[in-house]
């Protein structure tokens, strides 16, 4: 209960790769801060007593500057806070920069109002908790559902504001194993502070064992079996969930392969291939879909009209369609290849292994023991 | 009507002075002359005398008034907030207290305190007589921003009565304007209405510093302290609009929903940021700069000294105010900003922060070679350099991208923050306060009882956000009510040095109020100053001085002994320089 009947931490823990770096920027700066106080605050005790008025009748000296000394001081400073700029921006270049290994192993947090909601690249969902592999990089894109938020994590050095209507990104290479803090950073309203959680940065094996043991294995083995045999994505991955979503919300109605017994033609582009290719709208832009061209698309289709299309989609609201619900659909999107697109109205097909009634994601996530305010949340 | 007589040494001052005022000054007054004597706050001493007046002096003390109260309130807020913080889970407020106890701090203290305090109160009273003005160029509309001001106070008074608001200062949407349930309208029409006393403000200030300049007040011999005012006035002028105009968004986006800050309806949250620190941004340099002002007439006053490089000080406030206005972006490098876009700002925050470091030299230097008294107004000065140099130099982890990833929102940005605005702000408030106090009531204070409390402030200051620092790199997020425990021991010692800080600042209210009644006559220059504010009687008469005075020296010649001997040569060299040159030269006052 009282902290401080233990040594209080004074610097925050080193969990990544990207933390050691920051941490030389962070002292690299306090040392210099450190000198130029030190330099002014003697300069002042020194003249503070020195010429501190005595008993003798010393006149005060009529100096009105020195523009040698001027220049001094204004060169000095700037070429430090130069060199902060530019080893500050070279940090940053890090913090943004996702190297591709990260971005294959995508995670995306939800941030709404008072929790966080977390999926791995596995499809397996965490509510303020997100659960990483020691040494190995990844990335995480977030977005809010209601106001902005900020997804913190001290010891990462990391921390970015998950914004509704936008996909922002950071990305993590975690150096040691432990637990950590997750916080809310960006004020969001009454439960701000309860907005928090846990880093489990797991070994390996521990990360392997975690694993299966939350994926129930006979269910993973029926997953991978039908892999082998059937095409189409692994079920309970985020693309699998973003087809049962893609039947649900009847996208299929409109967006479809022609069948041969069906002569009636696609009401809409087909989404075979179109990650990431130049998309030409109609009112002459030409974009490229990515994911945030994918979001607004589904929340706002008429800001999207494929050019030679009429604007008829229906737009699809968070009552809808949730921020994860879209996240999987954009998963889903980019994983058809030419023929995946299924036919008109067909129903999704049965996951094998599982019990089709909830969806497998929906695995009961770990109980959520909300670390930092374990006993907060008060009264 | 203008006076055409300046004030010419035919009665020589009485004793030899070691130091030469701006102008000459008048001659000391005997106890019975001064006790028969009418002055600005016994003429016409009514009620409808007051608050219709349209006398710069009496709308400073008005200002005094009010920003002290507003003052005190938002003092009440953030002592609930520190008390609160003692324990991990809160330990007296219930979360929407909590929110609502930060944001009623930053609010009040911000627009009602920080913002109006010295524009208002010392550069109302003090500017005109700086520059040997009878009063501002325009005295109604003065009293007008008086009333604006209090009028669009009285919303933030009713937004509290009726329960409060819970965005934070910075009322972010779409949390301010579609998921909070609190008063945001009336905050915003506060804010708005506020707004608008401070544009008047400026526009005054800076028509007085152009026009109402008396005989000899020449650019170069304008005090710093105008200087640093008059900067001011000019970010008030250009950015408070656009606040205005962010504020009436947000307004029409709460009531009608039409979607400006809406992504659900393709709007963009973060438009409104860059809008809200547009200003927000240069408005840290309203608060800050009129103190750095201060602390120039305080610093050469106490030293003797004139101030090291007149112009880089006064330059590097004109560096500020224009620099200030293209740093906005620094606030949000993490909000989804741009790449580019954040590379410049924090290029030109690395800029800005160079005047700023700049004065702190100057400052110091200005110390060297002086004869030093340690009088209440130094104290605070000195205050003011030391950690207002902490609250720069922290800035520059903020300013660099790099640092700014994990500080940003952490409680490292509140100690920063308050290191400036009140280490700095408020500190230089204090200085200047004190400096003048015997000037604008025309007694003394206790020089005990001032010089213990600037200490107790400024040691009680400093602890509390010292802790800080250490607890924000460790990641603690800002306006959380609860915390893990394991950073409780720093926010005990934070709250502790609070409540030692809160009666720094209650003793002021005693000993300064105690000075109205029984304080010692100060006489018209208890300091010896030289600045043309001094060279008049205290307090001073209705139209500030008895005559128009006449400046022939720059405003800090503390080093040069008795150089009004040389004015009538001084006089004659003008005469035969220059026929046309008179006494009455840029004095356009009316009345």
């Amino acid at each position: 209960m009282f902290g401080f009947m233990e040594m209080p931490p004074v610097y925050p823990e080193q969990a990544s790769k990207f933390a050691i770096e920051y941490d030389w920027l962070y002292w690299y700066i306090s040392a210099v801060c450190a000198f130029g106080g030190a330099a002014v605050y003697g300069l002042l005790t020194y003249c503070c007593f020195k010429f501190a008025k005595s008993d003798t009748n010393t006149r005060p000296q009529r100096i009105l500057g020195s523009n040698k000394l001027e220049i001094i001081w204004t060169v000095i400073p700037l070429l430090f806070f130069l060199s902060f700029f530019v080893w500050g921006a070279r940090v940053w270049d890090t913090a943004i920069g996702i190297p591709p290994e990260a971005a294959k192993r995508e995670y995306f947090v939800v941030g709404k109002q008072w929790m966080w909601k977390v999926q791995d690249p596995d499809g397996l969902r965490q509510i303020n908790e997100i659960t990483l592999e020691v040494g190995v990089p990844v990335k995480v894109t977030g977005t809010s559902e209601d106001v902005i938020h900020d997804f913190g994590i001290p010891a990462f050095r990391s921390k970015f504001d998950v914004v509704p209507g936008r996909y922002t990104a950071a990305w993590y290479e975690p150096s040691k194993p432990g637990t950590y803090h997750l916080f809310c950073d960006q004020y969001c309203g009454q439960g701000h502070s309860q907005m928090v959680g846990k880093v489990n940065v797991l070994t390996s094996d521990q990360y392997q064992e975690w694993k299966t043991g939350i994926y129930r294995t006979p269910f993973l083995a029926a997953a991978a079996m039908k892999n082998e045999t059937t095409k189409g994505p692994l079920d309970g991955s985020p693309a699998w969930r973003g087809r049962q979503l893609f039947h649900k919300l009847q996208c299929n109605g409109c967006h479809f392969t022609q069948s041969p017994d069906d002569p009636t033609p696609p009401k809409a582009p087909t989404l075979e291939n179109l990650w990431m290719t130049k998309r030409e709208l109609s009112d002459g832009r030409t974009i490229g879909a990515n994911e945030d061209y994918i979001r607004t698309a589904i929340r706002n289709p008429t800001e999207h009209v494929r050019s030679g299309w009429k604007a008829i989609m229906p737009a699809f609201h968070t009552g809808l369609a949730t921020e994860l619900d879209i996240i999987d659909l954009t998963a889903y999107i980019r994983s058809l290849k030419p023929g995946d697109l299924p036919y008109r109205n067909e129903k999704s097909p049965t996951p094998i292994g599982g019990a089709p009634k909830a969806s497998p994601g929906a695995v009961d996530p770990p109980k959520n023991q909300n670390p930092p305010a374990a006993d907060g949340g008060k009264k | 009507m203008v006076s055409t007589t300046t004030m010419k040494p035919d009665a020589p001052p009485v004793e030899k002075l070691d130091y030469t005022p701006q102008a000459v000054p008048p001659p000391e007054l005997s106890p019975e002359q001064a006790r028969g004597r009418t002055h600005y706050l016994n003429a016409d001493n009514t009620l409808l005398g007051w608050l219709l007046t349209v006398d710069h002096k009496r709308i400073g003390m008005m200002y005094l008034v009010g920003v002290s109260l507003f003052f005190a309130a938002g003092a009440i807020a953030v002592g609930l907030v520190r008390t609160n913080l003692i324990t991990p889970t809160g330990a007296i407020l219930e979360l929407d207290q909590y929110n609502k106890a930060f944001t009623a701090h930053g609010t009040i203290m911000l627009f009602l305190f920080l913002i109006p305090v010295v524009p208002g109160v010392l550069g109302n009273f003090f500017v005109p007589m700086m520059i040997g003005a009878k009063d501002m160029a325009f005295p109604k509309l003065n009293l007008m921003s008086l009333y604006v001001w209090a009028f669009g106070a009285l919303f933030f008074v009713y937004q509290l009565m009726v329960g409060g608001l819970d965005t934070g200062w910075t009322l972010y949407p779409p949390y301010s304007t579609k998921y909070s349930h609190t008063n945001v309208l009336y905050a915003g029409l506060g804010i708005f209405i506020t707004g608008f006393s401070s544009i008047l403000t400026g526009l005054n200030i800076i028509a007085t510093v152009h026009k109402m300049r008396c005989p000899g007040m020449t650019w170069g011999r304008l005090p710093l302290f105008v200087w640093a005012m008059y900067a001011t006035s000019v970010i008030q002028l250009l950015g408070t609009p656009v606040l205005a105009v962010t504020v009436v968004m947000a307004a029409v986006e709460k009531l009608f929903g039409i979607g400006i800050f809406d992504p659900t309806i393709g709007g963009d949250p973060v438009l409104f940021q860059h809008m809200f620190w547009f200003y927000s941004h240069p408005a840290v340099y309203i608060m800050i700069l009129p103190g750095m002002g201060i602390i120039n007439e305080v610093l050469t006053c106490f030293a003797r000294k004139n101030i090291f490089g007149y112009a880089a000080v006064a330059w590097s406030s004109v560096g500020i105010a224009v620099v200030g206005f293209l740093v906005w972006g620094h606030h949000m490098f993490l909000a989804g900003q741009g790449y580019y876009l954040s590379m410049v700002f924090a290029f030109l925050t690395m800029l800005v922060a160079v005047p700023s470091a700049i004065k702190v030299f100057n400052w110091t230097a200005t110390l060297y070679g002086g004869v030093i008294t340690y009088q209440a107004p130094m104290i605070h000065a000195l205050g003011f350099i030391v950690l207002f140099t902490v609250g720069g130099l922290t800035g520059l982890f903020l300013g660099t991208m790099g640092t700014d990833i994990h500080l940003h929102d952490t409680y490292f940005v509140i100690a920063h923050f308050h290191y400036t605005m009140v280490g700095g702000m408020m500190f230089a408030w204090q200085a200047g306060l004190h400096f003048w106090w015997p000037k604008m009531t025309g007694r003394m204070y206790s020089d005990f009882w001032s010089r213990l409390a600037a200490i107790v402030m400024i040691v009680g200051f400093a602890l509390t956000f010292l802790p800080q620092f250490v607890v924000g790199y460790l990641g603690m997020p800002r306006r959380y009510p609860n915390y893990p425990p394991e950073f409780q021991i720093y926010n005990v010692m934070s709250t502790a040095a609070a409540y030692i800080q809160g009666i720094g600042f209650i003793m002021p209210a005693f000993y300064l109020t105690a000075s109205l009644f029984f304080g010692k006559s100060a006489g018209n220059n208890p300091y010896k100053a030289t600045g043309l504010e001094w060279q008049t009687h205290s307090p001073p008469d209705a139209h500030n001085f008895p005559a128009t005075p006449r400046v022939y020296f720059g405003p800090y010649e503390y080093g040069v002994p008795d150089g009004l001997a040389l004015v009538d040569k001084l006089d004659a060299a003008h005469a035969a320089a220059n026929s046309k040159y008179s006494a009455t030269e840029g004095v356009t006052s009316g009345s």
